[in-house]
């Protein structure tokens, strides 16, 4: 009986667990969700309570049931978007984007409702059974049955294609609609819109660009075309940002960059009468930058301008430096230098927004055409040496800093720079002892420049000139001081004490000077040993100058300025009225070729002829007579004898300083060489040579054949030798 | 928010409540109330009453409001945490209510919340805290799952295997990996989901286009998905398998070298930084310990060290290993709890251990367990026995110490969801460290 009971206790049991799941309950309360969901799609929401909505499906969960309330949500609402997409195929042409937009701001709007009824769903149900959230799955709903169902899927592409297509031909179009429904294909996914949307609409343009690239190019110039390249590169960007994916925006740029740019790059470039060479010609910085942006976006799209560019300068450039007109004129030379880098510096900067690889190739070519002249370096000196001695009057500070600045930076270009400093050094102590300088402290922003860019040694000497210079006004004063009473009014001598060594020598024959003048000299001579022991002078009357006072025949008085030589030649004719050409040069002892050129000067030049020659020609003859010009006038009191003198160097001259260009650059590989084997200790033939062209490129290129024959010469002198087993190796003697 | 005015009135189970739609504004737009008065709804009070009813516990809807209120939570003795629970998952204010309950993670202020019995026989083998709160203990062959309310929930087992580590994916789902049965493709390695504790996927080694049965060993995973395991098979596949989480599907495998040990690895690490795994091999398991970095863009391993050939004193022998990315530097320790740091920028493997304290030689329990590393936001914890030290700074000071009275030894620990979770070995339990909530003033 007992066990009876029990087993009634257990029946009674079970039946009340029965009791409380109503086996009709979940379909009850399907029934009202259900009906709240088409009461939403039918925009008759409001009289439903939201509280009560959400309870039950939050019971419905609660009680096991999510499961129905899940798979009745997706019935019911594919029924609504099935029905949705019947709607929209009914719509007339372009109206499918309306009654699309207008569907699927209706379908947004519900579903945000059910999701608000169905959170508790959402938030346990859905995560625990890993189902898809309602959000997504009214997204993913919506494109199943609307946007890819067959009669809507190609309608609305080939719609928003077209519309894109009127746009581009000029038309206006609803850019807010489109905007929206791309918006809705961007919603649905990125994969919806790069299928249904951006992969088509990239091919459409790339076909309409290959087009229309192909039509602009036919019937414009190059600017024209990068004009219209431009623009509607930044058409398609404005289109982007108006109603596009932003993703888009580097994918249809590609497109255009590819179809209207890249594909026509050598043609564009080469273009007759408007490629780029002919915008260089003509400094269109616009057009220029605008073609660096275009070309910048594409590969190699830079390196196509660069190249041109580079081959275009080095053409022009060798045609000026190889131009005999232009190598007339060294000043003239120059000037077209500069004013052709000063050129293409500014259409860097202007129109390649300074671009390093530009300015690196605008260097090289420089490198390369400057260097095809031999004379380059010597042309740079005499234009600085123009500008130091008359070219820089009334220019203020600053701009005499930036023509030496230019000028430094062609002297960059130069692998000679030792053959510059050579002529510098001619140029500079040929200014210094005609005080012919302007300024001093240009002159010294020069030195600090060469210093700065080539070292100490570069400009030692050239500082010890000015050194000189300096000493020599002191020693002066000295020698004024002392005797100077005893001197009186009659002559006064100005000698410059110039260091052996510092200054370019030169061959010195020294002339034989008027008595008067002589005496002086003496005095001072023993005046500076006096002061100075251990030390030797030795006149060097090639490069002095002497002011005369002259009386001529018709009583006119004049002041004359002349170099000794012709101070001497003149003073001749103090005691005499008719000299030959052989009785001056014996008198004078001066050196024929000086001699020719100072009579010539002296007789030749129109206005300036103090002597009369005969018979009367324009070269000076062996034979030749000279007599004082007794009807010689002028306009000035001062009158500036210069002494006809080629101021770019005669070949001969030119041959000299190139050979003592070529013993001074000896000693250097020579050094170069030691210092490098000391390191080293052993070292091959290819690598010396490398080797000790980098130690030396920042003064001059050396030759190999000339580094190897001082390797040989240093090898007899026992500072190296050769390998015993490998011919090619050099080992370092300590 | 649709309302007219700012007073909004509610009845609450027959309990009348006046807040204001600002109050209610602070719940955001995925809860109940945000829901409510979105102008969707374009919800009118009634005709005929002015108040917006909801048959719910009056009671509850109190300490929630309140919580809105104040972003303080208070809830009183009489009301259940788990009642009140379950009244905020109706209201979608869960999260409102499991970020007011603790403060921030903070090793230096941890309090010992509560301690939770397992059912389970035998020792506890692993634990690992979820990322939001929740946990999983590994007893043999079964997983526990706790969520952060610590409901247990339907526990998970791979065929009934033994189970060398577990790891939480994401809050949703745990890997567990389990030795193989012999000739049988059970073991290995699979996916569940937390909730439901199903399998969702196991991850298979496929070697000459053969799958193969493994043993699945310790787990690591990556932000790209990439789920990493040591893996030990019949047939030379020892070494490290990749598999992509969101597939199941093997991506990458790195043979073990010879002389070397990857595949019996005991601890596997993922450095964000220098995107390299870090795998320890460590004694007892392998007579040697070997911790190596490697690199799988160009199956590299680019860094490592080991204690072969050196003497085998248990002082400097190494029981856990962990990678310091700010430091570039490994922790090391031994069973005296002495720290170790190793350079990882220099291939030297010189150890500097800084003796801190040999206090532990010779005062051993009964049943000694192993020291534990964990990082956690710069502060560094090691388990030594029955407590939990914490390290920081610089020079790793040690500035707390956590130890429960009850349970024995602590045989692992795990720290996540602004928790520290510690399984003792003695007893099966295991307690539950959180940081105060910040003082009121």
């Amino acid at each position: 009986m007992s066990g009876g009971q029990k087993k009634r206790n257990f029946q009674i049991e079970a039946f009340r667990h029965k009791v409380v799941v109503d086996p009709k309950y979940a379909d009850k309360t399907w029934k009202i969700l259900e009906h709240a969901i088409h009461e939403i799609y039918n925009h008759n929401a409001s009289g439903l309570s939201f509280e009560e909505l959400y309870r039950n499906a939050y019971n419905m969960v609660l009680h096991k049931f999510g499961e129905r309330l899940y798979s009745g949500l997706v019935s019911t609402m594919t029924f609504h978007l099935q029905t949705m997409s019947k709607r929209i195929e009914t719509a007339q042409g372009a109206s499918l984007l309306d009654e699309l937009n207008t569907n699927w701001n209706d379908h947004n709007k519900a579903l945000q409702m059910i999701r608000d009824i169905l959170m508790y769903m959402d938030r346990t149900f859905i995560p625990s059974t890993h189902k898809t959230p309602v959000h997504e799955l009214g997204l993913n709903l919506w494109r199943d049955n609307v946007i890819h169902s067959s009669k809507i899927q190609s309608r609305l592409l080939n719609t928003l294609l077209e519309l894109i297509h009127k746009e581009r031909t000029g038309e206006v179009i609803n850019r807010g609609l489109m905007r929206n429904i791309i918006k809705m294909l961007t919603d649905l996914g990125p994969s919806v819109y790069q299928e249904d949307f951006e992969k088509p609409f990239l091919e459409v343009s790339a076909n309409f660009y290959r087009a229309e690239s192909q039509e602009f190019i036919e019937c414009s110039d190059c600017a024209d075309y990068l004009k219209k390249a431009e623009r509607r590169l930044n058409e398609e960007i404005e289109r982007v940002s108006h109603y596009l994916d932003p993703k888009t925006e580097a994918k249809i740029t590609n497109v255009v960059e590819k179809e209207m740019i890249a594909n026509h790059m050598p043609r564009l470039v080469h273009m007759e009468n408007s490629g780029l060479v002919k915008m260089l010609l003509d400094d269109k910085s616009e057009d220029l930058a605008r073609m660096y942006n275009l070309f910048r976006r594409v590969p190699d799209g830079l390196s196509t301008i660069r190249d041109v560019m580079t081959s275009h300068i080095r053409d022009t450039g060798k045609q000026l430096v190889t131009d005999p007109e232009k190598s007339k004129n060294p000043v003239e030379f120059v000037e077209t230098l500069l004013e052709k880098r000063d050129k293409y510096d500014k259409i860097i900067s202007l129109a390649f927004s300074n671009d390093k690889t530009f300015q690196n190739a605008l260097n090289s070519s420089f490198e390369y055409f400057i260097n095809l002249n031999p004379r380059s370096p010597e042309y740079i000196s005499l234009f600085v040496d123009d500008k130091l001695r008359k070219g820089l009057k009334g220019v203020k500070e600053e701009e005499i800093e930036v023509i030496l600045d230019k000028v430094m930076m062609l002297f960059r270009y130069l692998q000679e720079k030792d053959v510059f400093e050579k002529y510098y050094k001619q140029h500079l102590a040929k200014r210094l002892l005609s005080g012919k300088t302007v300024s001093d402290d240009a002159e010294r922003s020069l030195i600090v420049k060469l210093k700065t860019e080539c070292g100490y040694q570069f400009t030692s000497k050239l500082e010890g000139m000015f050194t000189d210079m300096k000493t020599s006004q002191d020693t002066m004063q000295g020698f004024n001081a002392a005797h100077g009473a005893e001197l009186g009014n009659g002559l006064t001598l100005v000698v410059q004490v110039l260091t052996t060594g510092s200054w370019p020598t030169q061959s010195s024959n020294t002339c034989n000077l008027p008595a008067e003048i002589s005496a002086l000299c003496e005095k001072f001579r023993s005046y500076y040993l006096g002061t100075h022991t251990g030390r030797r002078l030795s006149w060097q009357t090639n490069m002095g100058t002497a002011d005369l006072r002259a009386t001529f025949g018709n009583g006119q008085k004049y002041e004359l300025n002349v170099s000794t030589y012709q101070m001497c030649v003149l003073m001749l004719f103090n005691n005499t009225d008719c000299l030959s050409y052989r009785e001056i040069e014996q008198a004078t002892w001066i050196p024929s070729s000086d001699l020719k050129r100072c009579l010539q000067s002296l007789a030749c030049v129109k206005g300036k002829n103090v002597l009369r020659k005969e018979p009367m020609s324009k070269d000076i003859g062996e034979d030749d007579a000279f007599s004082v010009n007794d009807k010689f006038t002028s306009k000035l009191r001062k009158v500036k004898i210069g002494t006809v003198v080629a101021q770019k160097e005669t070949e001969p001259e030119k041959q000299e300083t190139r050979q003592r260009v070529e013993e001074d650059r000896k000693p250097q590989i020579e050094a170069a060489i030691v210092r490098i084997m000391k390191s080293r200790r052993v070292l091959d033939h290819n690598n010396i040579i490398s080797e000790v062209t980098k130690q030396l490129q920042s003064r001059f290129l050396a030759n190999p054949g000339e580094i190897k024959k001082r390797i040989e010469s240093l090898i007899e002198r026992d500072f190296l030798e050769r390998d015993n087993v490998d011919r090619r190796l050099y080992r370092y003697l300590a | 928010m649709g309302v007219q005015k700012d007073r909004v009135r509610f009845n609450v189970g027959g309990k009348i409540f006046e807040t204001t739609a600002t109050t209610l504004a602070i719940a955001g737009r995925d809860s109940l109330f945000g829901a409510m008065f979105d102008e969707n709804w374009d919800l009118q009070p009634n005709v005929t009453s002015t108040e917006h009813f909801i048959d719910r516990n009056p009671d509850c809807f109190a300490v929630l409001l309140d919580l809105l209120r104040t972003g303080e939570l208070y809830i009183p003795s009489e009301i259940p945490e788990k009642l009140l629970y379950r009244e905020a998952l109706f209201y979608g204010l869960l999260d409102h209510v499991r970020a007011a309950r603790c403060g921030p993670f903070d090793g230096n202020r941890l309090h010992l919340e509560r301690s939770i019995m397992g059912r389970a026989p035998g020792d506890g083998t692993a634990i690992r805290a979820g990322p939001d709160g929740g946990c999983c203990v590994a007893h043999g062959s079964m997983v526990h799952v706790y969520d952060w309310m610590l409901e247990e929930h339907p526990p998970i087992s791979l065929d009934y295997q033994r189970v060398n580590d577990a790891i939480w994916i994401d809050s949703e789902s745990i890997v567990i990996s389990a030795c193989e049965r012999l000739g049988r493709d059970d073991g290995g390695m699979g996916l569940f989901s937390a909730s439901t504790g199903e399998l969702r996927y196991k991850f298979h080694v496929t070697h000459d286009n053969q799958v193969k049965s493994y043993t699945g060993g310790a787990l690591s995973f990556n932000s790209d998905y990439k789920l990493f395991s040591s893996c030990k098979g019949r047939s030379n596949e020892y070494g490290i398998g990749v598999w992509d989480q969101v597939t199941g599907k093997q991506i990458d495998f790195f043979y073990e070298p010879p002389g070397w040990s990857l595949g019996d690895a005991d601890k596997l690490q993922w450095l964000h930084g220098t995107n390299c795994l870090l795998v320890a091999t460590l004694f007892p398991r392998k007579d040697n310990c070997y911790i190596s970095l490697l690199d799988f863009r160009d199956k590299n391993m680019v860094w490592s060290w080991s204690d072969v050939g050196a003497p085998a004193t248990d002082e400097r022998r190494v029981r856990d290993a962990i990678a310091m990315e700010e430091t570039n530097s490994v922790c090391v320790v031994n069973e005296y709890e002495d720290l170790g740091f190793m350079d990882l920028r220099s291939s030297a493997g010189i150890v500097r251990w800084s003796s801190r304290s040999r206090l532990m030689k010779g005062k051993m329990p009964d049943e000694p367990c192993y020291p534990k590393l964990a990082l956690h936001e710069g502060q560094l914890f090691s388990s030594m026995n029955d407590s939990i030290s914490v390290f920081c700074g610089p020079d790793w000071v040690l500035t707390s110490r956590l130890r429960n009275s009850h349970g024995g030894s602590i045989c692992d620990f795990s720290i996540g969801g602004d928790r520290l979770f510690a399984l003792h070995s003695e007893e099966n339990v295991f307690d539950i460290w959180e940081t105060r909530s910040p003082p009121i003033v």
